[in-house]
């Protein structure tokens, strides 16, 4: 009897005490539909801001790092539907996925360039309309992960005087630096597309600007090479007394190198392309060459590091398939022609051999 | 035999690539390589690609840079704004007469004209060819005080003017503005800055060169196209045959609704109430304003510089009439 009715009581207590668990999930998730789906979503933000985030800064792998973003990314932000929307984490998921249509669009201009080499108009004219298809999907992420890390820092990119978001930490800083980047990205992205995303031009000015809130010395050269780049978009932009945006771009790219995060340089190249700068494209990219022996690769963002190197590549290979083509081969990789430089070995002679 | 047929199949396929002919062409596009126009020149190069031409293209930030390589012989062919290219071909250079197209179909129904075949003699002036006109949008007036909507607003006012382009310098000191030198470089800092009261751009400065913030709260944008501005490619005479020439001004026609798309994004960017709407009644009397300075800058009276030509003022004047049959100019007596 006094069995029976300890096992009821226990059974009792046990139904009171998830009834009580559940009320009390009812109560903290704010008495909406699914409590379990608004933990979760809680739990899985901190997960991706916490430890994700800072995982994913630090792998070598871009383009599986660019599948993640495009696979999490849904499945993060359908949270959104009933918490917070977690931008911080969202912007960089953002910023990756668009890394993913970005290399699709770089395979697609190579086609481009390969057909235009070999005169095949008409292949050309198709790989052309397919990158620039690309281009358009790869700006309207951009664009996205422009705004969402504005607005993970209440940060209104337009408003005058400036007034710098509050960043916690190097995360956080990184964060918005890489969002202010991907934002000049996209414009370059639209443009390239032919105008099919309609990125707000005014970004470039606004990246300008919100970059002068990042520490320069401490992300390698970053902040100074987004400056640079924009002042010889827009020359309006650039202050009196400024140094020659080219030297700027110079030195943060030797910034780079020290800090072990070669981001700049690939602003270097992007800038040398832009305006048609081949000695300084080829000068580029030879110094990101010759740096793979020296440099210490920054470990906590290694990441900005190897993606830095896939867009050096990737000028690389326009100019080599656009000259001879065919994409940079590995043991090129560094000069700008299939010269070889050993041509004055020291051979010996074969009389007496013959 | 089947040898023989064989080998003039393989010779048929290699000629068109044999006979494929570089030409340098220097490109001005205001953020260079990565910009709209430069991107647009590309898909023009392509297509002429297959008719055997192949363009070596170099970006050019500075245009006056750019027609100045051309000139050195450092490029065979140049892409500029009409406002560069006028002397190359004072014909065409005269698309951007002041006030001479009000509307986009009639600028539509020109380029149209200029691609037709029989066009090809107006084409060619004094050893330079054209060899394609692509538009780049109607120029309009950026003003930092609404209350300026009347040409009489304006006088007083200082004005950012490019210090090359003398038809617009005559038009502000018409108007009795100040006229303030700058270049396509620096007006807009001008104008965000205070410096100048108004300025004039196409739609595209308006995000891109952040002119909104030139408007402020009491600014607008006056909804009355200044000019009509486009890119030309001016080739030295002989560069290309006469055939391909053509082909080319075909292609570069061909690429009138791309270029009309980007303007019209540039234009819906701009938000409604930015726009000074100016009445009816009023903008008849602008357009007579127009043209009466545009037969003092055809025939040079007034002192006005003598920069336009007068068989384009008369196509123009031709297509303005087609579409607005009821206006006073039509049966004037000074008919353009």
């Amino acid at each position: 009897m006094m069995s029976i009715l300890a096992s009821h009581a226990g059974r009792l207590l046990a139904v009171r005490s998830k009834l009580t668990l559940l009320a009390t999930v009812v109560l903290f998730a704010g008495c909406s539909a699914n409590p379990i789906h608004k933990i979760t979503g809680t739990v899985l933000t901190g997960y991706a801001e916490g430890e994700a985030t800072p995982y994913v800064m630090q792998m070598s792998d871009p383009e599986m790092a660019c599948a993640l973003g495009e696979g999490l990314d849904p499945l993060l932000y359908s949270f959104s539907r009933i918490n917070d929307a977690p931008d911080t984490s969202g912007s960089l998921l953002m910023l990756l996925a668009a890394n993913c249509t970005e290399y699709e669009a770089w395979e697609a201009e190579l086609a481009y360039l390969r057909a235009d080499y070999a005169g095949n108009v008409p292949l050309a004219k198709d790989a052309r309309e397919r990158s620039k298809r690309l281009y358009a999907v790869t700006a309207e992420r951009r664009l996205v992960a422009f705004r969402r890390a504005m607005a993970a820092y209440d940060f209104d990119p337009a408003k005058e005087p400036l007034d710098c978001p509050f960043l916690f930490n190097e995360q956080d800083e990184m964060t918005f630096l890489l969002g202010l980047l991907t934002g000049l990205q996209a414009v370059v992205n639209d443009a390239n597309s032919g105008a099919r995303a309609g990125i707000p031009r005014n970004i470039a000015p606004q990246a300008e600007r919100a970059a002068t809130c990042i520490d320069n010395e401490k992300t390698g050269g970053l902040p100074n090479a987004v400056r640079a780049l924009v002042w010889l978009l827009l020359p309006d932009t650039r202050p009196e007394l400024s140094p020659d945006p080219w030297t700027v771009l110079e030195n943060s790219s030797a910034l780079g190198v020290k800090a072990g995060m070669r981001a700049s340089m690939a602003l270097e190249a992007v800038a040398a392309e832009t305006f048609g700068r081949t000695d300084v494209l080829a000068d580029v990219i030879r110094r990101f060459a010759e740096a793979d022996d020296t440099i210490e690769v920054w470990d906590k963002y290694r990441l900005a590091d190897h993606v830095a190197e896939y867009i050096i590549r990737f000028s690389s290979d326009k100019y080599w398939t656009a000259e001879y083509g065919y994409r940079t081969p590995q043991a090129f990789f560094g000069k700008m022609s299939p010269e070889r430089s050993n041509e004055n070995v020291e051979t010996m002679s074969l009389d007496g051999l013959l | 035999m089947i040898r023989k047929s064989l080998a003039a199949l393989t010779l048929a396929a290699i000629a068109p690539l044999a006979s494929a002919q570089t030409v340098k062409m220097c490109v001005f596009d205001v953020i260079g390589a990565n910009g709209d126009m430069f991107n647009m020149v590309k898909d023009y190069a392509l297509e002429m690609k297959s008719h055997g031409v192949d363009f070596d293209l170099k970006p050019y930030t500075d245009e006056g840079v750019a027609v100045g390589d051309f000139n050195a012989g450092q490029c065979d062919a140049v892409a500029a704004t009409d406002l560069r290219t006028r002397p190359f071909n004072r014909f065409t250079g005269t698309v951007s007469a002041v006030g001479a197209l009000p509307t986009y179909d009639d600028l539509e129904t020109l380029l149209a004209t200029l691609a037709q075949p029989k066009a090809a003699p107006l084409m060619k002036q004094d050893g330079y060819e054209v060899l394609g006109i692509v538009p780049a949008g109607a120029g309009y007036l950026f003003v930092n005080d609404r209350s300026m909507d009347t040409a009489g607003d304006l006088a007083g006012k200082r004005m950012a003017t490019l210090d090359y382009q003398k038809d617009a310098i005559h038009m502000v000191n018409f108007v009795k503005a100040t006229v303030v030198p700058s270049d396509i470089t620096n007006f807009a800092g001008k104008f965000n800055n205070g410096s100048v009261d108004t300025a004039y751009a196409p739609a595209f400065a308006y995000e891109a060169l952040e002119l909104y913030k030139g408007l402020g709260e009491k600014g607008g944008i006056v909804d009355y196209p200044l000019a009509q501005l486009t890119i030309q490619v001016i080739a030295r005479e002989g560069v290309l045959d006469d055939e391909t020439a053509q082909a080319a001004r075909q292609v570069a026609w061909g690429m009138y609704p791309q270029a009309m798309n980007l303007i019209n994004k540039q234009e819906e960017a701009i938000p409604e109430e930015k726009w000074i709407r100016i009445p009816e009644k009023d903008v008849q009397g602008y357009q007579e304003m127009f043209r009466q300075n545009r037969i003092e800058m055809r025939d040079g009276l007034n002192n006005a510089p003598d920069v336009y030509n007068p068989k384009m003022l008369g196509l123009l004047s031709k297509i303005r009439c087609a579409s607005n049959p009821s206006a006073s100019e039509c049966t004037s007596d000074n008919r353009e």
